[in-house]
């Protein structure tokens, strides 16, 4: 697998903040917010973390793979995706609907 | 394909003749030059083999920082002279016997960027994300107690700002 672009699975992502703490070059940026969910059963409702944003600026990583490897949720995976091409900064920045596996969106 | 790996630390002092003598004894292609600062001094490593790649050898030397002068290894490897530089310029470096020009850094950026207790400008202007405490916000409002810890950015030293 070409380590090319970096996946994230939002689904397992907890919002832990570990690698965007850990991200050498601080190209991480992510918000999330608190919400409390009743589980059937559960006498009490716990809180989750529910997320809102989750961006990767290409413009500033370099590809260490510290996310990939510091995610204790397995929620940032390494992905086969080319390199990014734009003329303008603001583009390099993807957000959690562009940072999906090559995987995901063939199937 | 490397088969035969050998790191070996030397002073300062026998790094020219060491680094020559294993060109002398087959290690004629050079592969890098560079630096790591550490809290005795700055560690200078450079990487030879042989030219089938059969046999490599990493040779590192420590220079303390009130020093931080070391005989040029230029005139043996052409190609060093510009790591050394690259070297010069981001650790301070000195490398006797190499032209010490700035190589891409204008003179004016002042300190050597790679040296830990140098504060980089980028750093103080740009906010680190990982100060974000998104896990205490509900509905847009702040619940919980936001300093339960201080973050800092791992590698960045206390009270950075302040030194
Ligand atoms: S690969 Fe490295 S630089 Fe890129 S987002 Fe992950 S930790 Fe940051
Ligand atoms: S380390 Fe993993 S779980 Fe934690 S915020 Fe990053 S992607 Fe999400």
């Amino acid at each position: 697998m070409i380590h090319s672009f970096i996946a994230l699975l939002p689904d397992k992502c907890t919002s832990c903040m570990l690698c965007v703490r850990e991200c050498p070059a601080w190209c991480i940026h992510l918000d999330s917010h608190t919400e409390e969910v009743t589980e059937p059963g559960a006498r009490r409702p716990k809180k989750i973390n529910v997320l809102d944003s989750f961006d990767i600026d290409y413009s500033l990583c370099m590809y260490c793979g510290i996310c990939v490897d510091v995610c204790p949720f397995d929620a940032l995976e390494w992905d086969q995706h080319r390199a990014l091409i734009s003329d303008s900064r603001v583009d390099l920045t993807l957000g959690i609907t562009q940072l999906t596996s090559e995987k995901d969106s063939a199937n | 394909m490397m088969n035969v790996s050998v790191t070996e630390t030397v002073s300062p002092e026998k790094w020219r003749e060491r680094v020559l003598q294993a060109h002398d004894h087959g290690f004629v292609f050079f592969d890098f030059l560079t630096a790591i600062d550490r809290d005795s001094g700055v560690e200078v490593v450079v990487r030879l083999a042989f030219n089938d790649l059969s046999e490599s050898i990493s040779l590192s030397t420590s220079i303390n920082h009130a020093s931080l002068r070391l005989d040029s290894i230029a005139d043996i490897f052409p190609g060093a002279g510009w790591h050394e530089r690259e070297v010069g310029e981001m650790f301070g470096m000195n490398f006797v016997g190499n032209d010490m020009q700035q190589l891409l850094r204008h003179e004016a950026l002042g300190l050597p960027p790679m040296r830990k207790n140098v504060v980089l400008s980028a750093r103080v202007v740009a906010e680190w994300p990982g100060a974000a405490e998104p896990e205490i916000k509900q509905d847009g409002r702040k619940v919980g107690n936001p300093s339960r810890r201080r973050q800092r950015p791992p590698g960045v030293p206390e009270n950075w700002l302040q030194s």
